[in-house]
């Protein structure tokens, strides 16, 4: 018996395990993003390092190709939870992103759930706590939600979505 | 132009860029890979030492001319095998080596590869040769890790679900 798959909802995550000494810099991500007076993320020396180890290392372990599409930050208020957030437009498909990015830069009890369909079990979820230095990867076709689950700092995140090749 | 293999934490190739010749000459005009691991490290925010020189020509330990023949100077050989992304980088024998293809394969550092423990396949017979030749069959040896033997088999109508 052979199963062959043709298409998966893969999640990846993990923390980006830098060389000692040139360690992703999460105060000036920290700054950037809330300095940045449009929703786009200025490039940094930074950025470009996180960036750079997302893709080579998606590529070395999940053989998945990234290629930019956009990027962003974001800081959430203490107990604030966004509305059901997707990073495609259903309309617009073929500019959509294929892949989000989340990269906790300064988390606090920040929670993300990504809802998923499991064949006829539609809307299921699957929840993950979001740290310092960890990023998830997913589909960009799947809804999802952040929640700043204590009431005293902010929580400061970095999305970046992709296509792949 | 010459050829840098980016190494990640865990020893493995993560990336393999070109360099301009011109910027990995030292004070004296000539070719030095700490030059050029210092430029990398300069421009792509990997540290130097993590930047390791691989030649293009290079494959199985041996050194070969642009048109695929071997060189006749084998001392041109370089570090194993020209790196590529997933190969080990094996820092005490100063080379790269391909994705091990089974767990129980061994190093062989003299083809800058990996060998079977009980060796190399047998040779086809010369009857199974002939009807390779003859495009009857396709007889080859697969590596069964399971057993640790060459399997012979006949490739000429793979089932599509084996």
């Amino acid at each position: 018996m052979k199963k062959v798959v043709l298409s998966e909802q893969a999640f990846i995550a993990g923390y980006v395990k830098m060389p000692k000494g040139f360690e992703i810099d999460l105060d000036k991500l920290s700054i950037d993003i809330s300095q940045s007076t449009n929703s786009e993320l200025p490039f940094s020396r930074t950025w470009d390092m996180l960036n750079t180890y997302v893709i080579e290392h998606t590529n070395l372990e999940h053989q998945i190709r990234l290629v930019n599409k956009n990027c962003w930050g974001d800081i959430y208020k203490p107990n604030q939870q966004t509305s059901p957030l997707l990073n495609i437009d259903p309309v617009d498909l073929k500019n959509s992103p294929d892949y989000t990015l989340l990269y906790g830069i300064k988390t606090d009890n920040c929670f993300l759930r990504i809802y998923y369909d499991d064949n006829r079990r539609a809307g299921r979820s699957w929840d993950i706590q979001l740290t310092d230095n960890m990023f998830i990867i997913f589909p960009s076709t799947n809804m999802y939600y952040i929640k700043n689950e204590q009431k005293e700092n902010s929580n400061v995140v970095l999305t970046i979505t992709y296509d792949y090749l | 132009m010459a050829h840098f293999a980016k190494i990640g934490m865990v020893g493995k190739v993560i990336q393999v860029l070109t360099l301009n010749d011109s910027d990995m000459l030292n004070a004296d005009n000539i070719q030095d890979e700490s030059v050029g691991q210092q430029y990398l490290e300069r421009h792509n925010n990997w540290p130097a030492q993590m930047w390791v020189q691989t030649s293009y020509n290079t494959k199985g330990g041996k050194y070969y001319n642009a048109d695929g023949t071997e060189h006749s100077d084998q001392s041109k050989a370089f570090r194993g095998n020209y790196a590529a992304v997933g190969f080990e980088w094996d820092a005490d024998n100063d080379m790269f080596l391909p994705k091990k293809p089974y767990s129980s394969w061994v190093k062989d550092i003299t083809n800058a590869s990996w060998k079977s423990p009980i060796g190399n396949s047998p040779d086809l017979t010369a009857g199974q040769q002939s009807q390779n030749d003859a495009d009857t069959h396709k007889w080859v040896y697969d590596w069964n890790e399971d057993d640790q033997t060459w399997d012979l088999v006949d490739k000429t109508n793979i089932d599509p679900l084996a």
